[in-house]
């Protein structure tokens, strides 16, 4: 600890790492123009009036402030900035001070089954906000090793859902059973597909409003990130007769969740992998990465599987 | 002690597989003596002297318990595998082999004539170039030779019979082999379908390494042989492929004490169908690069995949499942 305490909230935001360069912001905003939260999630959310509230110190304001809590680290904003203020680096930081000061997150997070849970610590490396870590608890009567949830660092990305291999975490809406659940497509002679679509690779509406519009035979299911896919899911949709898999998530560092489309794209190309192997290497399960420039492209990848997917058919 | 008209009957098995079920079976020692005071054995081809016709010549039901070791991988083991079906009250696939197929099962890779080819024809021991190759069915002056067909496809013992229980590992570790003796004899039968010898959790749950921790993932991994093992320290975070996270625990960690990562052989536990998929998610969610064109490259490193995710449980998989759909 310091033995001089900070006068204002503005040193404290500054005296904790990654809040260094909060002052060199002008508040030109295009911060929030980047920011997909702002569009798609919470039109309160605005990195430049958080920064603002601190310089002006208006501690509960900001610690009240959706954008401190919402905010995935994703970066998008980082390469925008005039000034290269390192912006999540500053939020994480107001973060830091409101969980000190006993606010805590209204995110939706995950939760461990403790009698599941095995304490292989796989959700600890993989979690992409140090949000889990492993403690020593008396489960049953014994004393186990179980992975803990910090819910004020969780933002609910549902890749720990995912990497859990005994389904001992899971988060509501997001369960191994409510996706699994919606593999599901109605039998006729078009072919059948399930995309997979995270909640943030789509920019425009339009994409967004266009994925509603094909009919039944495309059936699609919203996740959080394309981390959350588990390759059991593809493997259970192909052997129920559904023709091909369509996985969608961010560009390659675009990620909203930091590392979910590098996960998925490891686990898409993994199971391909093994498809040849086993020579049944067809191409019918996909993982494409839409960048936040690539607005229409939902189309041309969904027309283009089902083109495929028809050829396919026909050959069989 | 009861007459001995009242002992149980039991009968022992061994189809497509390395006769190491048979081994842990005589690892018994002198516990065997045991059990043979305890029960007869009326079927045990690799120890003792008995034909198939004495299979036949039991009634049905007559074995109280058939512990049924190996892979359905030819007609002569489906054939026996009915056979033993029918004879017996209650058939355990006692082993990997039958009940998930396990390295037998790593044939379903291939197709039968490619096995047959890599065999006859093309490994770099043989020097035969007359392209012999089994005949299910061939004549010779003196008369007609049937030897058994060998099958496209392996399958679990469950593939192809009714099973009453399971019992995993490449092979059973031989205090579970006791315990179960020990129950079934006891008359404690767990409900039909039950995995038994084993515990419900992975093997991570039982493992005393150091766990990993935030922000520790892999970007290369490496193959035991390649690296110095820190005997104390998770396998994972070594960049050492460990199969523990998805593997049922009953085996005692043989191999992680030995210093050597988790095979998988105790198949998946309760709650996941299949074990290989499962894996997977698990271990590449722990890939992690700064520059994604290195990810080929690392997943390169995983040199075989579905060996290493499925190593045990191919035959079982859903993997194998979709292969054979297509017929």
């Amino acid at each position: 600890m310091s033995h001089e305490s900070p006068e204002t909230f503005a040193d404290q935001v500054r005296a904790i790492p990654g809040g260094e360069h909060l002052e060199m912001c002008y508040s030109c905003g295009t911060c929030v123009s980047k920011c997909l939260i702002q569009q798609k999630v919470e039109p309160e959310y605005n990195p430049r009036r958080l920064l603002r509230m601190v310089m002006m110190g208006l501690r509960e304001e900001a610690f009240r402030s959706p954008t401190t809590w919402l905010c995935s680290a994703c970066d998008l904003c980082y390469p925008a900035c005039p000034q290269q203020i390192h912006i999540s680096g500053v939020i994480g930081a107001v973060k830091q001070l409101a969980i000190e000061a006993g606010y805590e997150s209204p995110l939706e997070t995950v939760s461990v089954d403790e009698t599941l849970c095995s304490g292989c610590g796989i959700c600890v490396m993989a979690c992409p906000y140090e949000a889990l870590h492993l403690v020593e608890k008396e489960i049953e009567g014994e004393m186990d090793l179980v992975s803990e949830v910090d819910a004020n660092k969780c933002l609910g990305c549902g890749i720990c859902v995912a990497a859990c291999p005994l389904g001992a975490i899971s988060r509501p809406g997001i369960s191994n059973q409510e996706v699994v659940a919606q593999i599901e497509v109605p039998t006729d002679g078009a072919p059948r597909l399930i995309t997979f679509v995270c909640d943030w690779c789509l920019r425009a509406d339009d994409d967004v409003s266009l994925l509603e519009s094909y009919p039944d035979n495309v059936r699609v299911i919203h996740i959080p990130c394309s981390g959350r896919i588990d390759p059991q899911m593809a493997l259970l949709a192909l052997r129920s007769g559904i023709d091909g898999v369509l996985v969608c998530g961010c560009a390659p560092g675009e990620c909203h969740y930091k590392r979910g489309t590098y996960v998925s794209s490891c686990k898409i190309s993994l199971l391909n992998r093994m498809f040849d192997q086993m020579n049944v290497g067809d191409g019918r399960v996909r993982f494409v990465q839409i960048g936040t420039q690539d607005r229409g492209c939902i189309r041309t990848e969904v027309d283009a599987m089902l083109e495929y997917l028809a050829a396919w058919k026909e050959a069989q | 002690m009861a007459a001995p008209d009242a002992k149980p009957k039991l009968a022992f098995y061994w189809a497509a597989s390395c006769g190491g079920c048979e081994i842990t079976i005589t690892e018994l020692g002198m516990r065997l003596i045991d059990v043979g005071d305890l029960v007869d054995i009326v079927f045990w081809p690799c120890a003792m002297d008995f034909k198939y016709s004495d299979v036949e010549a039991l009634g049905d039901g007559e074995i109280d318990v058939c512990f049924f070791n190996g892979a359905i991988r030819c007609s002569e083991n489906e054939h026996i595998a009915n056979l033993l079906r029918r004879k017996s009250k209650l058939l355990v696939a006692f082993g990997s082999c039958a009940y998930e197929g396990c390295i037998p099962g790593l044939a379903n890779l291939y197709d039968a004539e490619s096995v047959l080819e890599r065999v006859y024809d093309t490994a770099p021991s043989l020097d035969d170039s007359r392209g012999t190759r089994p005949t299910p069915s061939s004549q010779v002056p003196e008369d007609k030779i049937e030897i058994p067909v060998f099958y496209d496809r392996v399958k679990t013992l469950a593939q192809t019979v009714d099973v009453d229980y399971f019992m995993p590992g490449c092979p059973p570790v031989v205090d579970q082999v006791w315990n179960v003796f020990q129950t079934l004899l006891a008359g404690e039968l767990p409900a039909k379908g039950a995995i038994i010898g084993a515990d419900a959790k992975t093997n991570c749950d039982v493992c005393p390494r150091q766990k990993g921790e935030s922000g520790m993932r892999i970007k290369e991994f490496k193959r035991p042989h390649e690296v110095t093992l820190d005997p104390d320290v998770c396998f994972l975070t070594q960049g050492i492929l460990c199969c523990g996270p998805a593997t049922r625990a009953g085996c005692g960690l043989p191999c992680i004490n030995g210093n050597m990562p988790c095979r998988g052989c105790y198949g998946p536990p309760d709650g996941v169908v299949d074990q290989g998929s499962k894996l997977l998610s698990a271990i590449a969610a722990l890939i992690d690069t700064d520059e994604p064109e290195e990810l080929p490259r690392i997943l390169d490193t995983i040199v075989d995949p579905t060996g290493t995710f499925y190593r045990f449980s191919l035959a079982d998989s859903i993997l194998s499942e979709l292969k054979y759909k297509r017929g």
